[in-house]
């Protein structure tokens, strides 16, 4: 299907390079603004008149963006095909900012890496919205919410595609924004707000990191145009340039929750489940691993940074994979897994394995996705309950959700050939070559954790027996409208075949060779001596020693919990948790998620509250004081002085008189002397 | 004609402190511009005087004593102008009622 329709781009062609490709670019790129264009207009239109609208407000929305998804597919056939040339091509739209030699351009970019960002984004954006057709059905204020996804979907869609570092600056704080303003939907609910601001909040730790970064590029290149800083940054000291990759991983900590900064995700499932879909799952969590890959260039001649990467990824998900286990609301089992999923990502960028990395953001947009919108559909069909302690036993009454989400369970959980294995193996094998031995390890264990917490979620969700609550209302629970299950199966499609479709054949899949333009070099530079793939020797190894991975948590969490008819049993589960203190302890540490949320309260909200304290003590008595001092000195002195100007002119005459006698008094004293 | 410099700038001065004890003490603005025009003439005096005994100031003190000449009758016109309008305003030729620039 995506066979390149101009095999070898012309070997004089590479000679000339990027000028005539621009020159040359096809008409489809003509067509990449309207990617912009249409949500942007969408968000517009829904913002003014939605309201007025009322029921059918999700119209508009849904059809610019099922519009943009068709133009998307174009462009993303035409960049991986070769049309836009090896390197991909751009347009410059206008001058942003013309500021003497700070000149910033408003230009679009189409990479193959975009275009892998673009099906995630585009796809996934299209089937939320028409879930949330269904899904938010009933809520008064949808046409707000479609405005605000619309809005959403603008954002991301000029982050991957924005060529200069400040457009893609621009762009971070617009998801970011979009992404405030749906976790606090539903503002009446105290939470939902609280949520919405910690997101914020936690974001602009990393976003502080991300701007000082970018200013870092403009100081030391002079340009911030991402191609052209590339080359320039390439000549700098290692210094700067481990300095501007350590600040614009910052970014990425913060946008993709990691640790520390990986709070605000699982209390972003205060929003309505569309969109931790959407926004907290499949795309804009995504935003720090595509900006990673994307400086891949910085990151290449950074070698120690690139550990730190690693460290924080793996960390990340090892921290993340053992909350999961204990938590029993359904939304933030996911929300864990996803934060754990985006560990593996940064572990994969860490250990130079660009393709693996995006890889798994393109089949974890596509399982989560799914996994978010079928625990949608469950919330829903067990009327807004998200404790999973109050289901169970569902799978016989909402088949089509509990199917779609088997296959995504399986699908993150690495069972082949479903799309996780392959992602997943990817980063695992390559982790392991390229003598990121313990990256490899911790992978590894947390391959069994994830399949274990997924299971875990699947049989407290749909298998054994109905809890009290489920029985209470088991004759009212229904499987979802068509809107939302359509959604659901369209995703398990790509959550089951995309391994398939990417990962093959072998050690040259179709993803690295879509990739290679944008990674060779890099990969090139850290790993020289990669061995080819075997996969009658190391790589064979490794796949079975991944599959093994995730069978071993699977079959755990299926003698724990269940399966279909057969329950689950609570007290092995529970002699399992109370064995003896250390267990206990690991039980109760999980399940407070490790006291972070404690910490950052000590950190922050006690501590930083006393320094704030003191600090606005200060303000107010020595720093207020001398200004109000200087006021009130003014106005007194003033008032004061005002008395001597009576209004009367003989006053002043006879204060000039005064004034002349004493100074011819005073010459003549001083002449007489 | 007295032959010392001295008698007239003693009546110059006596001149100028009644036209300043005047412009001070009188109330009626009419009376103040009369008094400025007394201390004018003071110092014209003062100036013509110097004039007639100092020799190198001979012709520039005539000069100066007709402008001053010239100052004192445009200044009297304008303050009489000013004096008038106010009268007019305000009904009274009262100076120690001008207090509008109090406020």
């Amino acid at each position: 299907m995506f066979e390149p329709l101009i095999p070898s781009a012309a070997p004089w062609l590479a000679a000339v390079e990027a000028e005539p490709i621009a020159a040359t670019a096809s008409q489809v790129l003509n067509l990449v603004p309207l990617l912009l264009l249409l949500p942007l207009s969408g968000f517009i239109f829904t913002a003014l008149f939605g309201r007025r609208i009322g029921r059918f407000a999700f119209l508009v929305p849904l059809l610019l963006i099922v519009a943009t998804w068709a133009i998307a597919m174009v462009v993303v056939y035409e960049a991986l095909s070769g049309g836009f040339g090896e390197h991909g091509a751009g347009i410059t739209l206008w001058t942003w900012i013309p500021a003497g030699a700070f000149q910033v351009q408003m230009g679009l970019y189409v990479d193959q890496l975009t275009a892998c960002l673009l099906i995630v984004v585009t796809t996934i954006g299209m089937l939320v919205h028409l879930y949330s057709v269904g899904y938010m059905a009933h809520d008064p204020g949808r046409w707000r919410f479609f405005a605000y996804l619309n809005l959403f979907m603008f954002s991301m869609l000029l982050l991957v595609l924005g060529d200069s570092w400040l457009t893609v600056f621009a762009a971070w704080e617009l998801v970011g924004l979009s992404s405030y303003l749906l976790i606090g939907f539903w503002y009446p609910k105290r939470s939902a707000a609280l949520a919405a601001k910690k997101a914020f909040i936690v974001n602009r730790v990393g976003d502080v990191g991300f701007a000082l970064g970018i200013m870092l590029i403009w100081v030391s290149t002079g340009t911030l145009n991402i191609r052209e800083s590339f080359e320039l940054i390439a000549k700098l000291d290692s210094t700067t340039i481990a300095a501007i990759a350590l600040l614009v991983f910052c970014g990425a900590v913060g946008k993709s929750a990691q640790f520390p900064l990986h709070v605000w995700l699982p209390d972003a499932m205060e929003g309505p489940t569309p969109v931790s879909a959407l926004i907290h799952a499949a795309t804009m969590v995504n935003a720090g691993v595509y900006l990673v890959a994307r400086a891949n260039p910085i990151f290449a001649l950074a070698p120690n940074v690139m550990v730190i990467v690693a460290a924080i990824g793996i960390f990340t998900a090892i921290l993340a994979a053992s909350i999961a286990f204990t938590q029993t609301d359904i939304k933030r089992v996911l929300a864990y897994s996803t934060v754990s999923q985006l560990g593996y990502m940064f572990a994969a960028l860490g250990v130079g394995a660009f393709t693996a990395a995006i890889f798994h953001l393109m089949a974890h947009g596509f399982f989560k996705g799914l996994l978010f919108l079928g625990s949608g559909s469950v919330i829903h069909a067990v009327h807004e309950e998200q404790d999973m302690n109050n289901m169970g036993g569902l799978w016989r009454k909402i088949p089509i959700t509990h199917w779609t989400m088997f296959v995504g369970a399986l699908a993150i959980a690495g069972i082949p050939p479903l799309a996780g294995f392959f992602s997943k193996d990817e980063i695992l094998a390559e982790s392991f070559k390229f003598a990121f031995g313990w990256v490899w390890l911790i992978g590894l264990v947390v391959a069994v954790m994830t399949a274990f917490y997924m299971w875990r979620l699947m049989a407290k969700t749909f298998y054994g027996e109905p809890s009290a609550h489920a029985r209470s209302i088991w004759d009212r629970i229904r499987e979802s409208t068509w809107t939302m299950t359509v959604p659901l199966v369209l995703l398990a499609i790509p959550s089951a075949l995309i391994g398939l479709f990417l990962g093959l054949p072998l050690g040259d899949s179709r993803i690295t060779q879509w990739l290679e333009p944008v990674f060779a070099e890099s990969e090139e530079l850290l790993h020289p001596d990669k061995q080819p793939f075997q996969l009658a020797g190391i790589d064979g190894v490794l796949i079975i020693l991944s599959v093994a991975a995730a069978t071993l948590g699977l079959v755990v969490a299926i003698w724990l919990f269940g399966a279909f008819r057969r329950a689950g049993s609570r007290s092995r589960v529970e002699s399992l948790t109370d064995a003896n203190g250390a267990t206990r302890f690991l039980y109760r540490a999980t399940l407070n998620k490790w006291w972070f949320d404690d910490l950052n309260h000590l950190l922050f909200i006690v501590i930083g509250g006393r320094v704030a304290d003191a600090m606005w003590w200060f303000d107010r008595t020595v720093v207020d004081g001398t200004v109000n001092g200087v006021g009130r000195l003014t106005v007194d002195a003033g008032r004061g002085l005002r008395r001597v100007q009576t209004g009367r002119v003989q006053n002043y005459a006879l204060g000039i008189a005064i004034g002349l006698i004493v100074m011819a008094g005073a010459y003549l004293a001083i002449a007489a002397r | 004609m007295s032959q010392s410099l001295d008698a007239y700038l003693v009546l110059a001065g006596i001149l100028f402190a009644i036209g300043s004890f005047g412009f001070l003490a009188r109330r009626n603005a009419i009376s103040m511009l009369m008094s400025i025009e007394l201390m004018i003439n003071a110092v014209n005096l003062a100036i013509v005087a110097f004039g007639a005994f100092v020799p190198e100031l001979n012709v520039d003190a005539s000069v100066i004593a007709l402008m001053v000449m010239a100052v004192a009758a445009a200044e009297a016109t304008v303050g009489l102008a000013i004096v008038m309008a106010i009268y007019r305003n305000r009904r009274t030729p009262l100076v120690d009622e001008y207090d509008a620039m109090r406020q």
